[in-house]
Order: structure tokens, then C-alpha cells, then sequence
């Protein structure tokens, strides 16, 4: 483990995982009418005739939620620095745990990215759409955004075993959110069934495919933001130490 | 057996395996609760459905996962014994027996979808099936993994030396395999056996 670790922005970037949080629920989620979405046995009407009037609120929610995509992945990254020093060992950083937690967070930001372009796509000239192509653009940006969820399960796998690798006799994150990061990421199996339901607990809108899953992965951000603020705290207390 | 006689003896217990696993473990158990109960809402609203539908379900083999989840557990627990008591040879036999009879449940698994398949029953068929195969598929997942963990820990058994650490990593899969079985016993009388009045 190195001898000095320079802390100076981690606080900041993890700050930036729950003010993600936020963000992307409001704009994404509330203007986006995502939140909880359309069934996906909604008429086409239904779902083209609300994009048609609000355009304006979903082109604000995506372009404000497209901004702040990037923002979970600075947290990923202040996450993986705090990772480096719960693995140890003479390179942290060159620890594979790190490196795909790294990149978890990175992957995660594009497929937040590119669905989130879909939505706007489909509010961007609504009236020369038709109705089935709202749709369909609205159907692809679900798909994409629910069905790419083995990325983040790359992250929350990687912080998970990462953390429990940590020799402490007080870990730095607590071994159950270890465990409950590996569970979320398990968890979200659960979408590999949500292409075959248009209504029900396993489509895109039901109890187990929205609410669980993103609700379980949302409640994960802060807490673990929580926890990691306070393992800053400990890592500056370890090298003032020395 | 362990923890009933610390607790005889008034010395103070403490979870087997790794605590972490636990919360993996009630986390995974609070979510077939919540299967459980979208299974029950679904069958209060389409009772002759879900009792037509049961009706094909092959209850031998249904009963046949049961016994053979039920004896690799045995095994298992032999395993964790052995291992505390630092038995190579014991561990390792008890383990392979698990993976060994576990294996048993994929087979008798195949056999029983690849019927459904042959019937034309699948995921969408109706609501009961949608369910049926949605748990299942998502036990066999935890099946799956348990078979890679245990067979992780059977090579741990054969290289490692057996000491508290490996006690922990043998507790905490052995933890694990019997969450699968108890999940399979509450699958097993909820889709096979339960019939509607």
C-alpha cells in the first residue's frame, strides 16, 4: 500500500453519485415520464400523445439527465479510488477488482447516454413521427436502458469483492454492503425476462423489472456514498498516522 | 448441532460463515417472498388457471429435486463438520457427494422443461407457467452458482490447509447451498402441490 495517499476531490466525486441520483430521477424519470414508465400494453396514442404535449419537459429531462450521466461515472471513480486502498498490495491501482470497477462505472455512463437520446429523438419533431414510431423509440430506449444492466453488475461485482478483500479488522466499507452491491448486481438478472411481458410483475413497468430493480440500485448509490465518505475520512486518519 | 450446544452451554454463538453472506442470503430470501406473493395475488385472481395449469406439473419429479436437494445438503453439512474438525479426506469425499447428488437436480430439471417444451407449454403460455418458469429458472441460476461454489471449494479442500479461514469460506457456501434448498422447499408445495378449493 502506498505511504501517502493523496485524497484531495475524492469527497467531491463522491458527492456526485447522489446529486446523479437526483438529477436523473427528476429529469429522466418525473419530465421523461419514466417513472414508473408507460405499460408497455399502452396504446401507441397514448404513448405518442403525451411526447407531443410535453416536448418541451422531456427535451429538458433528457438533456439535463444526457448532462449528468457523466457524473456516475466520476463517483465510480472516487468509488475505485477508495477500492485501491481496501485491496492493498504494492500497485493498487493496477489490481484487475479496480480496473473493472473502473470501467463498470465508465460503461454504465453510455448506456445511460444512449438511451436517454432515444427519449429525446422521439420528443425532437413528435408531430412528424407517427405514433408507432414514438413508440418504438420509446420501447428501444427501455429495452437498451433495462437490458444493459450486466455493465453495472461488472461494477457492483468488482467494488463488491474488492471490499471484501480489504485486511482490515474494520473494513473500510462494511461487508455487508459488499454483499448487498454483489446481490443488487445478481438481482438484476431479473431484466433478461422483461422483452417477453407487456404488463405484470416482469414488464418493464412492474413491481420486480422497475420498482425492485431500480429502486434497489438507487438506495445503493447514497449509501454507499455514505460509507465512502467515511472511509476518506479514515484513509486521511491512516496517513496522518503514517 | 454446534450452535444448539453453545447455546446449551451458555457460551456466546455466533453466525456460521462469512455475516456479509447473511445479508446476501435474507436479501435473496426477501425477494422470493415477494415472488411468493405475486404468485398468491395471481392465483387469488385466476383460480381454476392455476389449478388446471398445476395439474401438469409432474409431481414425481417435483418430489424427487426435493429428496435429492435434501441429501446433498446433508452432505454438505457432513463437509462443514469435517472441515472444523480439519479432515481432508472428509471434506473433500462430503463435498464431492454434494456436487455429485446436487447434479441430480439439473438432470431431473432438463428432463422436466425440455416435457414442458415438448407439450408446448412456455414463459408466456399463461399466467401460472409465466411463473413457474420465471422462479425456477431463477432457483436454477442459484443452483448454478452454488454447484460453481461448491466445486471452487472442493479444489480449495484439496490445496489449501484447512484452517479458521477455510472454516469460514466452507460455512458461508454451505450457508448458501442449504438458502437453495430452502427455497426449493417453499417452491416445490406453492407451484406442485398447492390445490384450489
Amino acid at each position: 500500500m502506498q505511504s501517502k495517499v493523496d485524497t484531495r476531490y475524492w469527497r467531491f466525486c463522491a458527492y456526485m453519485g447522489p446529486l446523479f441520483v437526483a438529477i436523473f430521477y427528476y429529469c429522466w424519470g418525473v419530465l421523461g415520464h419514466n417513472f414508473p414508465p408507460f405499460q408497455p400494453d399502452a396504446p401507441a396514442a397514448e404513448v405518442a400523445g403525451w411526447f407531443r404535449e410535453h416536448r418541451n419537459g422531456v427535451r429538458l429531462g433528457m438533456v439535463i439527465a444526457m448532462s449528468a450521466a457523466p457524473l456516475y461515472g466520476v463517483w465510480g471513480y472516487a468509488l475505485a479510488k477508495v477500492l485501491e486502498q481496501s485491496v492493498g498490495g504494492e500497485r493498487p491501482a493496477d489490481n484487475i477488482l479496480v480496473q473493472l470497477a473502473r470501467v463498470g462505472a465508465a460503461w454504465t455512463v453510455i448506456t445511460l447516454l444512449v438511451p436517454t437520446s432515444f427519449w429525446l429523438t422521439a420528443a425532437f419533431r413528435p408531430d412528424a413521427l407517427p405514433e408507432w414510431m414514438i413508440q418504438m423509440l420509446y420501447d428501444m430506449a427501455w429495452l437498451l436502458i433495462d437490458l444493459a444492466y450486466a455493465v453495472t453488475t461488472v461494477q457492483l461485482f468488482a467494488l463488491g469483492i474488492g471490499f471484501m478483500a480489504d485486511k482490515r479488522a474494520t473494513p473500510l466499507i462494511p461487508k455487508w454492503l459488499a454483499w448487498y452491491g454483489i446481490w443488487v448486481g445478481f438481482m438484476f438478472i431479473a431484466e433478461c425476462i422483461m422483452p417477453y411481458f407487456f404488463n405484470g410483475a416482469f414488464a418493464r413497468s412492474g413491481i420486480l423489472n422497475f420498482w425492485i430493480e431500480f429502486l434497489i440500485w438507487m438506495g445503493w448509490v447514497p449509501v454507499l456514498t455514505y460509507y465512502v465518505l467515511k472511509a476518506i475520512t479514515r484513509i486521511e486518519q491512516e496517513n496522518a498516522a503514517g | 448441532m454446534q450452535l444448539v450446544e453453545q447455546a446449551k452451554s451458555g457460551q456466546p454463538t455466533r453466525l456460521p460463515g462469512d455475516p456479509g453472506v447473511w445479508v446476501f442470503i435474507i436479501a435473496d430470501m426477501g425477494a422470493f417472498a415477494l415472488f411468493f406473493l405475486i404468485f398468491t395475488v395471481g392465483r387469488i385472481g385466476s383460480p381454476s388457471l392455476f389449478e388446471t395449469s398445476r395439474q401438469h406439473l409432474d409431481v414425481t419429479l417435483g418430489l424427487l429435486n426435493t429428496l435429492i436437494l435434501l441429501t446433498s445438503s446433508l452432505f454438505m453439512a457432513r463437509a462443514v463438520e469435517a472441515a472444523r474438525a480439519g479432515v481432508r479426506g472428509a471434506v473433500v469425499r462430503n463435498l464431492g457427494l454434494t456436487i455429485l447428488i446436487g447434479l441430480g437436480f439439473a438432470v431431473t430439471k432438463m428432463i422436466e422443461y425440455r416435457a414442458k417444451g415438448a407439450a408446448g407449454i412456455g414463459l408466456t403460455t399463461n399466467e401460472f407457467y409465466t411463473y413457474y418458469f420465471v422462479f425456477t429458472g431463477i432457483h436454477f441460476l442459484h443452483f448454478a452458482i452454488g454447484i460453481a461454489a461448491l466445486a471452487m471449494m472442493l479444489a480449495k479442500a484439496r490445496r489449501d490447509v484447512l484452517d479458521a479461514r477455510f472454516t469460514v469460506w466452507i460455512e458461508s457456501v454451505g450457508c448458501y447451498w442449504h438458502m437453495v434448498d430452502l427455497l426449493w422447499i417453499m417452491l416445490f408445495p406453492m407451484l406442485y402441490l398447492q390445490r384450489t378449493g
